[in-house]
Formats: structure tokens, C-alpha cells, sequence
């Protein structure tokens, strides 16, 4: 039993710091998701964008990934302003499905200038700290993972003190409650979405560092991050942030575990995810907070 | 003897025409390219069929390509000749999506798109380990080779996808003209009064599905004839899901004309595009957006709007008129 426990342990604490990553890419799709109840199937690809843009200036100037976020975060947060206000604003008043396909050619977009610029090779961000592991007590950590809980809780404390404490964040949270009394309160909907998106490509930024300095990457693996995080907003509901924390370290739980109890096996962990969100999608179609 | 309507016999006739380019020797790089946009144009009306007139945005044309592919060319490594593997596989796809029709159709609207979504990552990663027959070099990431496909003229594959494309505009053509496209019609502009109607939406939606689903299964094993390797990524790629949806939103979703349009539009591009590697979709992915922002009716429905049939219409109905008067 004992024995158990001890082998339990590392794909246990590497799932929840695993988790974090998922919560700062689920932060964005549902922010989006929120106020407009659209998904946003580029998210993924936007992620791979914020890598690949990390992994361009640490080889361009040879600074930290981190450091290059500095730069990256008001890029992003700018693009996705105008993204939002001349493609998606245009189609989202045509219907929800036209601005659905709109998201998707801005994913091709997306995908082919990544593999047209940086070619479809497998890139990841080789900082000379990445494989770093320490032990705590009889546990061995590997600051990678720690790295993206640590990003995982930053985010979701500074997009939980935004949307409370500021005028456009408390705009943002009454359009998801309820988007014609929010309205008729004189907030412009439009302007709302706009920053909505906005935040959520700076979200991108800081998943993409996360998410370049935990695997490798190429144009094409953003899908799998779309589709978690698509599970963890269902999963933890929207607006609820501790939801939210929890639903990403379950989808990082569902891999490390299902790999563990499989006995490493690389098919169970990449499967297992889409499996958890396909049955919750059939178990419960409206998602776990749907109304 | 009854004189057929022109607007029965202009499509009879492109057919007969399009089926004689072989036997005239065009060139084969012709023959490539009309093959693929057959391939596309069958894709995309079994997508415009679900999303245009179901109202069923479906994600996953991959998952019933993949399967069909793979089950035609799992079969010829067991002695199952491809023509057979061909239908074997397409109704593989559509056990498929028999199988899956009750968990997703409980999902509505944006559920549906992602609950779909899922399935061909799901099945990619399934058949990137898996490996029912051949040995350590085959199956799993590498996948399969179609066997005994080289006696196939590229005659004969164009013929098939010419066949297929026909068959599934005529079909959607068939559909719309009976009871099934009127409750399908039904359902996609209001789900809730079409049920209270008494329109079986399960039912409906699921014949719909299934029939999008052989056929999409049926197209995509004729493309794994004419390129005979079908691996994880390239069966179960995006680029299935993308290119109907691109053909069918640029052309024109929910208009019968429009597939046409999009998957000519679509293969013109590719050809155009060729030498540009990944450009070319970069380029077709703007050119989806603008369409969607731009004119959201596609090009077909840009057509109707500004009159452009009424002129060939009113003299074909002239012609008409004349040849029945003599």
C-alpha cells in the first residue's frame, strides 16, 4: 500500500501542476466564451502563436521567454482588440455560426503563417533552466511544471482582480451574467467583446511561454489545447475561477494518471482527455453549469 | 416523344461531357486536379446538407474520411479487394456516426460543434498506436498502403469521383424536393416549433447524418485510391473539415449551387497556389474570413441576390418554349 502511495505520488503532483497551463489557456477561451457564447476554435492555434513568438525573440535577441512576454502581452492584447472589432464583431451580428467559421479561418490563418515563417519542424523553448528538477523531501519536482502552476495561479488572480475591481472587468462579468440588462446599464456590447478578446490573446501570450517551455510545439498542436480547455470551462463553469483552477488539474490529472495507470502508456494520455470531455459533453450536453 | 426540361438535360449533359475528358486525352494534370475537385464537391454538399439545411454545424468529416480510409486499406491487406473496402469503409463511417448519433445530438449548437470536434483527435490518437494487421513497419504513426490499387487507371479513379460527386448532388437534390429536406429545413430554423409540428427531429437529423456520413466516407476512400498511403495525420487531418467547410461557406451555405461553386473556387486555388506551400492556405483561410465578413450569403447567394440567373433562366424557359412549340 505504502509502496502505492509513494508510486502515486509524482504523476499526482505533476497533474496539478500540469493543471495550471490548462487554466491559463481555459482563462481566455472562456472569457470569450463568456460574453459572447462563442468558442473561439483559434484559441489553440493563438497559444501555438504566443510560442512560436517567445521562441522568435529568445533566438532573434536571446532573451528569456518570460522577459520576451513584455513585449508579447500588448502585442497580442492589441491584435486580438482589432481581431475582435473587424472580423469577429462584423460576423458575430450575422449569426453565432458565421462568426464559429470566422474563428476557424483565423485558425488556418493562424496555423499556416506559423508553418509558412517558422516551418513545421518541432520547436521548443530550450532555456538552459527547462529541465531543471529539485526534491522536496522524497519528491522529485521539475520547475517546468512548477512554472506553469505558478502561471496558472498569477493569471487567474490578476484576471479575478480585474474583473472585479475595474469598470471594464465588472462590465465584462455583468455582459456573461446577462448581456441585455447589462445593456440597458449603458454598457456597450461591442466594446466589451473587443476587450474580452483582447485579454484573452494576452492570455494566449502567457499559455504559449508556458506551453512552449512544458512541450515542444509545431503549427498544428494547438487542437489538443482547444479541446482542453474547452473541457475545463464546462467542467469548472463559467465565471467561476475556482471552477475554473479546479477542472484544469482535473484534465492534468486525467493525463498524468491515465498515463500512469496504463503503465506510461503515450496512447491513454493523449486519448483520455478527449474521452473525459466527449462524455461530459453526452452526459451532461449543456455543459456541467449550463442552464 | 416527351421533350426533357433544359434544366434537366444541361446537367446531363456536363456529365456525359465530363465523363468523356478521358477518352479525349486531355491532360493528366487536368485529370488530377478534376478529381480532387470532385473529391471536394462531394465533401463539401454532404457538409452543406448537414450545416446549410440541417442547421447541424458537424466538426467532424475527418473522423468518417479516416475511417473509410482506413478500413478500405486495412481490408486490402486481408484480401478484401478495394472496391469492396471502398463501401466497407463508408458504411464503417456511417456505423460511425449511428454509433455516436445519441451522445451528440443531445449536444445543441456550440456543444455540437466542439462534442464533434473531439472525435477525429480522439480517433487520430487511437490510430496513431494502433496496429491490427502487418508488421512493425506498418500500422500505428506510419500507417498503410493500399494494396493491388496500381491496376486502377487514373481513367477509372476519375470516373468514381465524377460518380460519387454526381450521385451526392443528386441526392441532396432529391432530399430537398421530398418530405426529409422539408423537416430538415424545418429544424434548422426552428428546432423547437418543428418538434411541436410533429417533426421526428431525432429521426430526421439522424438520416441526414447518416447519409452525410457514407458519403463523405465513400469520397474520402476514393481520394485514399489515387494517393494509396493513409497515415494518422493525413486521414484523420483537419485539412478534411477545413476544405468542405471553405467550399461550402465561399460558395454559399444553404444553397444548392453553392458547394458547386465553393469546391471549383477551392480547387481553382489550390492549383493556382501550388508552388506556395503553406501561402496557400494562409491565403484561403483570408479569403474565408473576408467571405464571411464581406458577404456571408457566399458567392451563390451574392448570384441570387443581384439577379444573375434571371437572364440564362429567361432564356432557357425562351429556348423551351420554342423547341415545344415545333
Amino acid at each position: 500500500m505504502e509502496d502505492f502511495l509513494v508510486g502515486l505520488a509524482p504523476p499526482l503532483i505533476k497533474g496539478i501542476l500540469l493543471g495550471g497551463l490548462y487554466v491559463v489557456i481555459a482563462l481566455g477561451l472562456s472569457l470569450v466564451f463568456g460574453v459572447m457564447k462563442l468558442i473561439n476554435v483559434a484559441h489553440g492555434d493563438l497559444v501555438i502563436l504566443g510560442s512560436y513568438f517567445a521562441w522568435a525573440v529568445m533566438g532573434w535577441l536571446g532573451i528569456d521567454p518570460f522577459l520576451s512576454l513584455v513585449a508579447g502581452v500588448p502585442l497580442f492584447f492589441v491584435l486580438g482588440f482589432f481581431v475582435q472589432k473587424f472580423i469577429i464583431n462584423r460576423t458575430f451580428r450575422i449569426s453565432l455560426d458565421a462568426a464559429l467559421i470566422a474563428c476557424f479561418g483565423i485558425s488556418i490563418i493562424v496555423q499556416n503563417l506559423c508553418q509558412a515563417i517558422w516551418t513545421p519542424f518541432n520547436r521548443s523553448l530550450l532555456t538552459d533552466y527547462r529541465l531543471l528538477t529539485f526534491a522536496v523531501g522524497p519528491l522529485t519536482i521539475q520547475l517546468r511544471y512548477l512554472l506553469d502552476f505558478i502561471g496558472g495561479l498569477a493569471v487567474m488572480l490578476a484576471v479575478r482582480g480585474f474583473l472585479r475591481r475595474t469598470y471594464l472587468g465588472r462590465a465584462i462579468s455583468a455582459a456573461s451574467q446577462n448581456e441585455p440588462v447589462a445593456e440597458r446599464m449603458g454598457i456597450n456590447p461591442n466594446r466589451v467583446y473587443s476587450f474580452a478578446f483582447a485579454i484573452a490573446m494576452a492570455c494566449a501570450a502567457v499559455a504559449g511561454v508556458l506551453q512552449g517551455l512544458t512541450f515542444s510545439f509545431s503549427p498544428t498542436s494547438g487542437s489538443p489545447f482547444l479541446i482542453i480547455s474547452f473541457g475545463v470551462i464546462i467542467l469548472g463553469g463559467l465565471g467561476s475561477m475556482a471552477g475554473t483552477f479546479i477542472g484544469g488539474m482535473v484534465f492534468g490529472l486525467t493525463q498524468t494518471l491515465g498515463a500512469y495507470f496504463s503503465g506510461g502508456s503515450l496512447l491513454v494520455q493523449s486519448i483520455a482527455p478527449y474521452l473525459l470531455v466527449f462524455v461530459i459533453l453526452s452526459v451532461r450536453p449543456q455543459g456541467i453549469f449550463g442552464r | 416523344m416527351k421533350i426533357p426540361r433544359l434544366t434537366t438535360l444541361v446537367p446531363v449533359v456536363i456529365l456525359v461531357l465530363l465523363a468523356l475528358f478521358p477518352l479525349i486525352g486531355i491532360p493528366l494534370n487536368w485529370l488530377n486536379y478534376l478529381f480532387s475537385f470532385f473529391i471536394y464537391l462531394a465533401l463539401a454538399t454532404m457538409w452543406n446538407l448537414l450545416a446549410g439545411y440541417t442547421g447541424l454545424i458537424m466538426l467532424c468529416p475527418h473522423a468518417f474520411v479516416g475511417l473509410a480510409g482506413y478500413t478500405m486499406a486495412i481490408g486490402t491487406w486481408v484480401g478484401v479487394p478495394f472496391q469492396a473496402g471502398l463501401i466497407a469503409g463508408a458504411a464503417v463511417a456511417a456505423l460511425f456516426a449511428l454509433l455516436i448519433s445519441y451522445p451528440v445530438f443531445r449536444m445543441k449548437g456550440i456543444y455540437f460543434a466542439i462534442g464533434t470536434l473531439v472525435l477525429p483527435e480522439a480517433l487520430k490518437a487511437w490510430f496513431s498506436f494502433w496496429r491490427p494487421v502487418g508488421t512493425a513497419y506498418q500500422g500505428g504513426g506510419a500507417g498503410y498502403a493500399v494494396a493491388g490499387v496500381a491496376g486502377f487507371t487514373l481513367g477509372d479513379k476519375y470516373w468514381l469521383a465524377l460518380a460519387i460527386a454526381a450521385v451526392s448532388i443528386f441526392v441532396v437534390h432529391i432530399i430537398l424536393r421530398a418530405r426529409l429536406g422539408l423537416g430538415l429545413t424545418a429544424i434548422r430554423d426552428n428546432e423547437n416549433t418543428a418538434a411541436s409540428s410533429g417533426v421526428n427531429i431525432f429521426r430526421l437529423k439522424l438520416s441526414s447524418f447518416l447519409i452525410a456520413a457514407f458519403i463523405m466516407g465513400i469520397a474520402g476512400a476514393a481520394y485514399y485510391i489515387h494517393n494509396p498511403r493513409i497515415q494518422p495525420t493525413s486521414g484523420f487531418n483537419i485539412s478534411w473539415l477545413l476544405l468542405p467547410l471553405m467550399a461550402t461557406v465561399i460558395g454559399g451555405e444553404g444553397i444548392e449551387e453553392g458547394p458547386i461553386i465553393g469546391a471549383a473556387i477551392v480547387t481553382f486555388l489550390r492549383f493556382l497556389l501550388a508552388d506556395y506551400g503553406a501561402w496557400s492556405l494562409f491565403i484561403q483561410g483570408i479569403i474565408l474570413v473576408v467571405v464571411v465578413v464581406v458577404m456571408p450569403q457566399g458567392i451563390a447567394g451574392l448570384l441570387r441576390q443581384v439577379g444573375a440567373y434571371r437572364l440564362p433562366l429567361r432564356l432557357f424557359k425562351a429556348a423551351e418554349a420554342k423547341i415545344h412549340k415545333t
